[in-house]
């Protein structure tokens, strides 16, 4: 993932925790305004109870001076004004608190009051003339209110803001003797109303509390408040339209409530208005900037600031362990990759010096087959063959595995005719089948199309794999190899082949199937362990399969068998028919014989290079019988000396060689103009079985190429299509009779099966010392048996009885030879039962047979 | 005091005439620098007859700037002028407040006066050079004792835009006053310029004959003892104005019974009325015009159709009009005042050009400073020739005197005297 790929996704998250915080900042931020404002209405009524307390308290007290003169009227001893005022003048408790007492029938509302005017210390005369603070001063006090109050004035005597409560009073005329109304007025000094509001500065600082009649005038006046009227206030202040603008008049006389209005400087402030208790006219009003309500966001941001430097300083140092860590690990991938590199050179390397001294073994191993007449040493030699031909296998298997895990597998189409791909296949297997004694059976269309394009290799490879595991997993019964196609619906020119290997071996565990697929895995290892393999061979083909647009399908029931099948879709080359392969096939392997040189050419001349000795020594002895000259090279530039002098009519050169490779050398060679080599075909030997080599050499100018270890029948065709006709001698079947040469007496040995011994030993002359050979020491070697058995030498006893199984089939006593075989896999698995029932009748029969072939030394003799 | 106070206008008078007007030749107006610590805390009462004062209040948010633990609050007082006396040294008096030049000479002010700051105190640093000269009054030692804030005067909104309609030009003298209403007259408007008939100092008839008169006052000086003692005869200064008066009167200029029909009252139906649209001109005082402001928003019409409209003065004289400019209220200090100083701090804050301007721009009163054109409204005034530009204290007449002119007026106004009647009635008029 690029880098700024990861940043964005960070920022991304970054961006998203913060929208979150800031969305939940907002949402608390809302909650704790309203529950803000839902305090500040409380705090409004809790306020209204308060003065609404105190104004009762204040009526109170002035009632009581009107019910004290009332009384008196009442008792017919009415005071007069003077007296009147006296005694409230004495009864008043707080100084600043007065009292007025006005005479409803003056017109000047005139009175007296409690205390003289602070201006005239004489002057105890009060006039309201000029004060409109009363509606109808004749009903003041009248109402059904608890209290009746005037807005808040200036006590015309002192200057003081003040608020009065009211109370009628009857009084003497003195002049008239007539009694008189009056109002008697508490007059309190606003500033005691106010101190009875201290409490809400500690929480609200700013709070202004007003008091408005319904008409919205100023009862109490509230600094901020501007006009002397607060629907007018709100008026100027907010845009409202009329029927907006009566309905905050109306919602302010319909009962408790908050809104927010705009103040003289056009912020937002808060309004909770309640009817003033025991004034149903008066209206109290608290006024509070919202600002002061709305929960303080400077925490909130200082939070998201934290957070956001937070994440950031947090990005950073991910960013910087991240940076350190891809750089160590761009270190380690370097690293990786160098390995990986040193691993591919070591493959490399591993397959071509292990695939060389392979040739040596192999090849020399060929030339001890083909010579050696001692049955041990050719049995030896067997086991070494097999042997090396699995190393090679399981070498190749590393080799296309480490290729296909480096992704550097590439499949390759070429055409390629299916007829020889069966033959090759069935080749291949067929014989492995039938020295377990097993079935090969084929289903082979006869519609298959004759040329075919595909990856050829990798097909037979894929095949082999499941052919090669069905034998080796099956102990008995058959193996069925079947191929079969159908045209696919949207392309006409391409087949599609269905690949089925049926088996009746040990079969697969539901729960293991899945097992096969895996690199190294065996299934049930403990039990399989003597069968050879790496656990790669169903991997890799199952990568094969998946790089050419397939799969394997596996069907299994365990211990009875299996079926792997696989279906793959080719282009066709040829739409001939191959007919009937099996028919052919029977009739190519009746018509097989034992090896023998399929040409010989005296006169044809040959030039191999390599750089190893023993390499041309496999090389020159592989091709003995074929009577070819051949030249040897040690090097590059020792070949081209040759090539210079002689005429060859076919050029071997190794490619890996010091100094002048084997291109390097084809490509000095093909620059000599001066030669009578220049139609000469140059064939490349190499050990580098990699695909796609073919490929490469032919690019490099080669004509074609072997792999080493050579494959002895694969030089002498690859001889064959190369060396002139002229100079072949194609060596004919009938040439050898070996039936001829075998004593008579032999035909009537139902133990031998003449044609199984004459094959594995090559000719009759072979067979016959072989078989002198087995009878001559079948005593011997039958005592030693019975003696390691006697002794209950298990180990020894399966040895020995192994070389007993191997020594009666390469003579042809395959059913001696499955009797030792089954001894020996009894004594492999400490089955002494069958030891013990069976060993008699093996020693028995080994004697016999030795018995009847005692002809032969006599015959010698 | 009264004696105390004619001595101070006389001494005024001849200050005025020696000093230079408030002009180029006054100091430049310095910014405010604080005396004070500027967290400094303290509170101040202004006290004044007015419901509201935003224009203060305004200042008060200004001053916050300099003093932001400051805590300003305005005060209406009911019965402001029977009551400030007391206030003062009440229980809980102003810092400061309001006063206005009908104090000037009433004994109920004394104790008012006597508990007044010295502002002219050079200790104080109160620079009031740029107020005009002919505003500042003076007690007998020449102690400046109130502050001009706001000034009005008597004069006429003009709708702008119905002289732009008609083509016509604001008449600079009586004769184009006759012929523009006429012009008015004939294009339709039945009453070309309307007003208040009340008796008042925003009536209609004092609008448009007082400043002539008082030009004549000042033009007679030697004459104003007399008229304030209403001696025999003394009345007939008053003819020019009241012969003008009549003569407008009987022209098509004005139609005196719809004007009594339409505007009830002198301050909001003048307003209201002019808000209509379809009245050319309307005499209005400063005072009127300072609420204008609030009532556009509240004249459906004006808000449907506004229009531009300017204060100019009445062009009742031959030569033009006369721009008599009184004193609306002053601010005075509580030198008994628990934050004297603050209280002069804020008084040196707010008598200067920017603060002045400021204020009568809010208030749409006429500055006391020289500079006119803060506010368009009022800038035609910078346009009268100072020889016809004045102050009411230079006139030398007294309020009784006065109100006997705004009587006669009234009444020959009104067709319940004709001139020679109320020239001979001078001194006994029935006052309203």
């Amino acid at each position: 993932m690029k880098r700024s790929l990861i940043i964005t996704i960070n920022l991304l998250i970054m961006g998203f925790i913060l929208f979150f915080i800031i969305r939940y900042a907002n949402t608390m931020a809302k909650e704790s305004n309203r529950n803000g404002i839902i305090a500040f209405e409380k705090m409004t009524v809790t306020t209204n109870q308060i003065i609404a307390n105190y104004l009762e308290d204040e009526q109170h007290l002035c009632d009581i001076w009107a019910n004290y003169i009332n009384r008196s009227a009442e008792a017919g001893t009415p005071m007069t004004a003077e007296e009147a005022i006296s005694f409230v003048g004495k009864t008043r408790i707080f100084p600043e608190v007065v009292a007025h007492l006005i005479f409803l029938d003056s017109p000047e509302r005139t009175g007296i009051s409690t205390t003289a005017k602070v201006s005239a210390p004489d002057d105890y005369t009060v006039s309201y003339k000029n004060i409109n603070i009363f509606d109808n001063i004749d009903s003041e006090s009248s109402s059904g209110e608890v209290v009746h109050l005037t807005r808040a004035y200036t006590n015309p005597m002192n200057g003081v803001q003040s608020i009065a409560f009211l109370n009628h009073v009857t009084v003497l005329d003195k002049e008239s003797g007539m009694q008189k109304d009056g109002l008697l007025m508490r007059v309190v000094p606003l500033s005691r109303l106010e101190q009875k509001l201290v409490f809400l500065k500690g929480e609200y600082e700013n709070v202004e509390i007003s008091i408005v009649d319904k008409e919205g005038n100023y009862v109490v006046h509230g600094k901020s408040f501007k006009n002397s009227n607060f629907f007018e206030y709100f008026k100027s202040y907010n845009t409202t339209s009329s029927e907006e603008y009566g309905n905050v008049i109306n919602e302010i006389a319909g009962g408790t409530g908050t809104m927010t209005i705009k103040n003289y400087k056009g912020e937002d402030c808060v309004l909770s208005y309640t009817p003033l208790e025991t004034m149903t006219t008066w209206f109290l009003l608290a006024y509070i900037p919202a600002k002061d309500l709305v929960a303080n966001r400077s925490i909130d941001w200082l939070l998201l600031g934290i957070t956001s430097l937070g994440f950031i300083a947090l990005l950073i140092f991910n960013s910087t362990v991240m940076m350190t860590y891809n750089r160590k690990l761009s270190e380690a991938a370097q690293q990786a990759n160098q390995a990986n590199e040193a691993k591919s050179y070591f493959l490399s390397t591993m397959s071509h010096d292990i695939r060389t001294p392979m040739n040596a073994i192999l090849g020399l191993n060929e030339m001890v087959l083909r010579d050696s007449k001692d049955d041990s040493i050719r049995m030896y030699s067997e086991s070494i063959r097999s042997a090396g031909s699995t190393l090679l296998g399981i070498i190749n298997d590393i080799l296309d595995f480490s290729k296909i895990e480096a992704g550097k597998m590439e499949i390759i189409n070429v055409d390629y005719s299916v007829a020889s791909l069966l033959n090759d296949l069935v080749n291949m297997v067929q014989q492995k089948a039938e020295e377990k004694g097993l079935a090969f059976d084929l289903d082979i269309d006869r519609n298959i199309p004759t040329t075919l394009c595909g990856d050829e290799i990798r097909i037979k490879q894929v095949i082999t794999n499941i052919l090669s595991n069905a034998v080796k997993y099956t102990k008995e019964g058959s193996v069925t190899f079947s191929v079969h196609t159908h045209k696919p619906e949207d392309n006409p020119d391409r087949v599609i082949l269905r690949v089925s290997v049926a088996d009746t071996g040990i079969g697969i565990k539901p729960e293991d199937i899945d097992k096969l697929f895996v690199a190294f895995e065996r299934i049930e290892e403990k039990k399989n362990r003597n069968i050879e393999g790496t656990g790669l061979g169903m991997a890799i083909t199952q990568r094969f399969l998946d790089m050419m647009g397939s799969h394997l399908e596996v069907e299994s029931e365990y211990g009875k068998g299996s079926v792997f099948s696989f279906e793959l879709e080719q282009k066709v080359v040829k739409w001939d028919p191959i007919g009937d392969f099996e028919e052919a096939f029977r009739r190519s392997l009746n018509e097989r014989a034992n090896y023998r040189e399929k040409f010989t050419a005296p006169d044809a001349r040959v030039l191999v290079v390599d750089d190893t000795a023993i390499n041309l020594t496999v090389f020159v002895n592989l091709l003995k019988r074929t009577e070819l000259q051949i030249d040897t090279a040690g090097s590059g530039d020792e070949g081209i000396a040759l090539f210079t002098q002689n005429h060859y009519d076919v050029i071997f050169l190794d490619h890996m060689m010091p100094e002048k490779d084997g291109i390097e050398t084809l490509k000095e060679m093909k620059g000599i103009a001066d030669t009578s080599n220049r139609e000469t075909p140059i064939i490349c030997l190499t050990a580098n079985a990699i695909s796609g080599m073919r490929e490469m050499y032919t690019n490099a100018g080669f004509d074609d190429y072997l792999t080493k270890p050579i494959d002895a029948e694969r030089l002498e065709m690859t001889l064959l299509q190369y060396l002139p006709k002229d100079k072949v001698t194609v060596v004919s079947d009938n040439n050898t009779a070996p039936d001829q040469e075998l004593p008579d007496f032999l035909n009537s040995l139902t133990e031998l099966d003449l044609d199984s011994g004459l094959s594995y030993c090559g000719d009759a002359e072979d067979y016959i010392e072989t078989l002198k050979m087995y009878s001559g020491s079948a005593q011997k070697k039958a005592e030693e048996i019975e003696k390691y058995w006697a002794e209950k030498d298990i180990k020894n006893t399966t040895i020995k009885v192994h070389a007993l199984k191997s020594a009666s089939r390469s003579i042809g006593a395959l059913e001696l030879g499955e009797l030792a075989a089954r001894l020996e896999e009894a004594g492999k698995n400490g089955d002494l039962d069958t030891l013990d029932k069976e060993l008699e009748e093996l020693l028995s029969r080994y004697r016999q047979l030795a018995n009847d072939l005692e002809p032969l030394n006599k015959k010698e003799e | 005091m009264k004696k105390n106070f004619r001595m101070v206008l006389a001494l005024s008078i001849a200050v005025m005439l020696l000093l230079p007007g408030c002009g180029s030749g006054k100091s430049a107006d310095k910014a405010f620098v604080p005396k004070y610590d500027k967290d400094t805390e303290f509170s101040l009462t202004v006290a004044g007859s007015y419901g509201n004062f935003e224009s203060l209040e305004a200042e008060f948010e200004r001053f916050y700037e300099y003093y932001p633990n400051a805590s300003l609050q305005y005060v209406t007082m009911d019965d402001y002028n029977n009551v400030i006396s007391s206030a003062l040294v009440g229980s809980e008096p102003p810092d400061i407040f309001t006063t206005n030049s009908a104090m000037i000479g009433n004994e109920k002010y004394d104790t008012m006066f006597e508990a007044c700051e010295v502002l002219s105190d050079s200790s104080l640093d109160i620079d009031y050079s740029c107020i005009r000269d002919s505003l500042i009054r003076t007690t007998d030692s020449g102690d400046v004792l109130m502050l001009p804030i706001f000034t009005t005067s008597y004069g006429m909104l003009v709708n702008m835009d119905i002289f732009e309609k008609e083509g016509l030009k604001v008449p600079t003298n009586y004769k184009e006053l006759v012929s523009v209403c006429e012009k008015l007259k004939s294009a339709g408007y039945e009453s070309p310029m309307m007003g208040a008939d009340k008796f008042s100092g925003s009536g209609l008839f004092n609008c448009f004959a007082y400043p002539m008169f008082a030009y004549n006052v000042i033009q007679n000086s030697d004459k104003v003892d007399a008229l304030n003692n209403f001696e025999p005869g003394s009345g007939e200064l008053m003819r020019p104005a009241l012969e003008r008066l009549d003569e407008f009167i009987k022209s098509d200029a004005i139609d005196i019974a719809k004007c009594q029909e339409e505007i009830t009252d002198e301050y909001d139906q003048v307003i209201m009325r002019f808000f209509e649209g379809d009245v050319p001109m309307m005499f209005a005082t400063g005072d009127v015009v300072s609420g204008t402001a609030k009532r556009e928003s509240k004249s459906d019409v004006f808000t449907a159709n506004p229009f531009k409209y300017r204060f100019f003065t009445v062009p009742a004289g031959d030569d033009g009009g006369y721009f008599i400019n009184s004193i609306s209220i002053c601010f005075s200090v509580n030198k008994n005042s628990g934050n004297l100083d603050m209280a002069n701090e804020f008084m040196r804050f707010l008598i200067t050009k920017k603060e002045l301007n400021n204020m009568a721009g809010l208030k749409r009163l006429i500055t006391p400073t020289d500079d006119f054109s803060s506010d368009e409204r009022y800038s035609a005034l910078a346009d009268v020739p100072d020889k016809r530009s004045f102050s009411d204290k230079e006139t030398g007449l007294l309020d009784p005197a006065v109100r006997q002119f705004r009587a006669a007026i009234y009444a020959v106004g009104n067709g319940k005297m004709t001139v020679d009647e109320a020239i001979a009635s001078y001194g006994n008029i029935p006052e309203e």
